[in-house]
C-alpha cells in the first residue's frame, strides 16, 4: 500500500443540532433532560485514496464538510462511521501559533508550541536555527509574542508547524496570511515537501491557488463526495455547478 | 496500558506546558514567584488571629516535638488544603479555558488537567520548604522526615490529580461546575480538621453517641473525608514529628489510587468528545 498515503473508507460524520440545549445542572435534573437535538450529516459516506506523494485539494462551497473532514484527518474530531487510516505520520495545521502565550518570548514559544504539535526537545534545538531563518522574526526571537505584529506571529507559527517534518501535512487556509513573499515562501515549502516524496492535504477557497498547487482534488458538497480524481476535472465541474465559467 | 504509555509519552509536553504555566504567571509583576507565597500567608494571619486569639481552637501541643505555635500547627494543615484546591479548581477549568487548543491540535488532552497539578506543585514545593524552616527555627526536628514529607506530597498530588480530572470532564458538560465547586471547596475546607483539631469532632461525637440509634457515629461518617487523612500525614509528620500509623499512609494510598485511576478511566472515556463537546 505505498502508493496510497491516506484512506478515507465510508467516513461518515454527523453533529447533533441542539434546539435546546441546557449546560446546566438546573435544567438536567428538573427537567430529566440536557437537550432536545437531531442529527446534522456534515459527512455522509465519503471514500477515496490519497496518492503519497501528491498534494491534495479539497474543495466545496461553504459549509460542505471540509473542515469537518479535515478535522477527522487530524484526529481531532473522531467518525461517527467508516474509517481513516494513514500510512505515516501525519500532521495537521489547522490553525498556526496553538497554545502560544502572549507574555512568553518568541524563542520560548517555538519550543512550547513544538512539541504541542509533538515534536522533541532534541528535534526543535536541531531545527531551531531553520524554524527563525524560514520565519524572518529572527530580530525579535526574544521578544513576548504579544508584542508581534500579525503577521509575525502567523510567520512563526507556520515556520514551527513546517518543521514539524511529517509524511503527510494537512492545511488548513492559513495560507491567506501573510505577505506575498511569505506565501511564495510557503510554496516553495510545499513544492520541496512534494520533491521528497510527501504528501499534502489542503482546503483552500482559491481556485487558482488549488489549480496551481494540487494534483488531486476532491469535491465535497454538502457532506456528500461529488467528484475525486484529477485536479483539472474536479476544479471545472466545480465551477461549473457554481455556474461560474472556468478560464 | 496503552492509555498510560501514551501519556508517559506526552512527558515532554506537559513539562512544557507546566513551565508555560510557571513563568508566565509572575511576568510582570515585581515580586514575581514571592507572589505564591503571599495568599498562604495572608491565610496564616487571618485563622491564626480569628482562631488563635479570639476563638482559640487550642491544639495539643506536637508529641514528641513540643511544638506549640498554632501558626505553624495550622500551617501543616493549611498548605496541603490550599494545594490540593488549587489543583481542582484549576484542573477543572483546564480543559474550557484550552478549548481552542483541542480544536486545533490532535494531542493527548490530559496533559492539561495534568500540567495544572505540576503548576501548583511548584509552587507548594516552595511552601513547604519555607514551612520546614520556620518549624526548625521554631525546635523541631523536622530533617529526618523529609523524605516521608515527600511521598505524602507526592500522594496527595496524586489524589488532587484524579479529583480535578473527574472535574474538568464535568465542566466540560456542565459549566456550573466550576461555580459549584467553589462552594465545595469552602465546605470541605470546614470539614476537615485544618482550623481546629480533630480531637473537638471526636470529643463531640462521642458526647452525641450513635446516630439516630444507631452505632454509626459523627466521627465516623467525618473520617469519610480523605482530606481529613492526609492532613494527618502531614501534621504528624511535620508538627509532632513522628511516623504516622500505617493504617493513615494506607487509607492515603487507597484514595491517591482510587482517585486517579478512576479520573482515568473517566477521562479516557470522554477524551475523545471533547473536540466536538466544548
Amino acid at each position: 500500500m505505498s502508493d496510497i498515503a491516506v484512506r478515507v473508507d465510508h467516513v461518515t460524520k454527523s453533529f447533533r443540532m441542539y434546539h435546546e440545549r441546557n449546560q446546566s445542572l438546573k435544567s438536567a435534573i428538573m427537567r430529566g433532560r440536557t437537550s432536545i437535538h437531531e442529527d446534522f450529516l456534515a459527512l455522509d459516506d465519503v471514500s477515496f485514496d490519497v496518492p503519497a506523494g501528491s498534494t491534495f485539494g479539497l474543495i466545496g462551497s461553504n459549509g460542505s464538510g471540509k473542515s469537518t473532514l479535515l478535522k477527522c484527518l487530524a484526529n481531532i474530531y473522531y467518525p461517527n462511521k467508516g474509517a481513516i487510516t494513514h500510512f505515516g505520520k501525519i500532521a495537521a495545521m489547522l490553525e498556526v501559533g496553538s497554545g502560544f502565550h502572549a507574555e512568553l518570548s518568541g524563542r520560548d514559544n517555538v519550543f512550547l508550541n513544538g512539541s504541542i504539535l509533538g515534536m522533541s526537545r532534541k528535534d526543535v534545538t536541531r531545527k531551531f536555527d531553520e524554524i527563525i531563518d524560514f520565519s524572518g522574526v529572527e530580530q525579535f526571537i526574544d521578544q513576548p509574542v504579544k508584542n508581534y505584529s500579525s503577521g509575525m506571529y502567523v510567520r512563526l507559527g507556520f515556520a514551527i508547524a513546517i518543521n514539524v517534518d511529517p509524511d503527510i501535512l494537512v492545511v488548513d487556509e492559513v495560507l491567506a496570511v501573510g505577505d506575498a513573499e511569505f506565501q511564495e515562501k510557503c510554496f516553495q515549502k510545499f513544492r520541496d515537501f512534494k520533491a521528497a516524496g510527501k504528501t499534502v492535504i489542503l482546503v483552500s477557497h482559491s481556485m487558482p491557488t488549488v489549480q496551481a498547487m494540487c494534483d488531486q482534488t476532491a469535491w465535497l458538497d454538502h457532506g456528500v463526495l461529488k467528484a475525486a480524481g484529477p485536479a483539472k476535472s474536479t476544479i471545472k465541474a466545480y465551477l461549473k455547478s457554481l455556474n461560474v465559467e472556468p478560464d | 496500558m496503552k492509555y498510560l504509555n501514551e501519556v508517559w509519552s506526552s512527558r515532554e509536553l506537559l513539562f512544557n506546558l507546566v513551565s508555560r504555566d510557571v513563568r508566565g504567571k509572575y511576568k510582570r509583576t515585581v515580586f514575581g514567584q514571592l507572589w505564591s507565597l503571599a495568599n498562604p500567608l495572608a491565610l496564616m494571619l487571618i485563622y491564626s488571629l480569628v482562631f488563635g486569639v479570639f476563638f482559640p481552637s487550642n491544639p495539643r501541643a506536637g508529641d514528641p516535638s513540643g511544638l506549640n505555635v498554632f501558626a505553624l500547627w495550622l500551617l501543616c494543615g493549611l498548605l496541603p488544603w490550599t494545594f490540593f484546591s488549587a489543583v481542582v479548581s484549576s484542573g477543572a477549568g483546564s480543559l474550557v479555558d484550552n478549548a481552542n487548543l483541542i480544536q486545533k491540535v490532535s494531542f493527548s488532552r490530559i496533559v492539561l488537567p495534568f500540567s495544572t497539578v505540576g503548576a501548583a506543585a511548584y509552587n507548594w514545593m516552595f511552601e513547604i520548604a519555607v514551612l520546614l524552616i520556620a518549624i526548625t527555627i521554631a525546635g523541631g526536628f523536622v530533617l529526618p522526615w523529609i523524605p516521608l514529607v515527600i511521598v505524602a506530597m507526592a500522594l496527595l498530588a496524586l489524589f488532587a490529580a484524579g479529583v480535578a480530572l473527574l472535574f474538568s470532564i464535568a465542566n466540560v458538560y456542565f459549566r456550573d461546575t466550576q461555580y459549584l465547586l467553589t462552594i465545595v471547596l469552602q465546605f470541605w475546607l470546614y470539614l476537615t480538621p485544618i482550623i481546629y483539631p480533630i480531637e473537638r469532632v471526636a470529643n463531640k461525637s462521642a458526647e452525641i453517641g450513635g446516630l439516630g440509634g444507631t452505632p454509626v457515629r459523627i466521627v465516623d461518617i467525618y473520617n469519610f473525608n480523605p482530606m481529613v487523612h492526609f492532613v494527618a500525614l502531614f501534621r504528624e509528620l511535620i508538627y509532632d514529628n513522628r511516623f504516622p500509623d500505617p493504617l493513615e499512609w494506607l487509607i492515603c494510598l487507597i484514595w491517591a489510587v482510587a482517585a486517579l485511576s478512576f479520573g482515568m478511566l473517566v477521562f479516557r472515556k470522554n477524551e475523545r468528545n471533547l473536540a466536538e463537546a466544548l
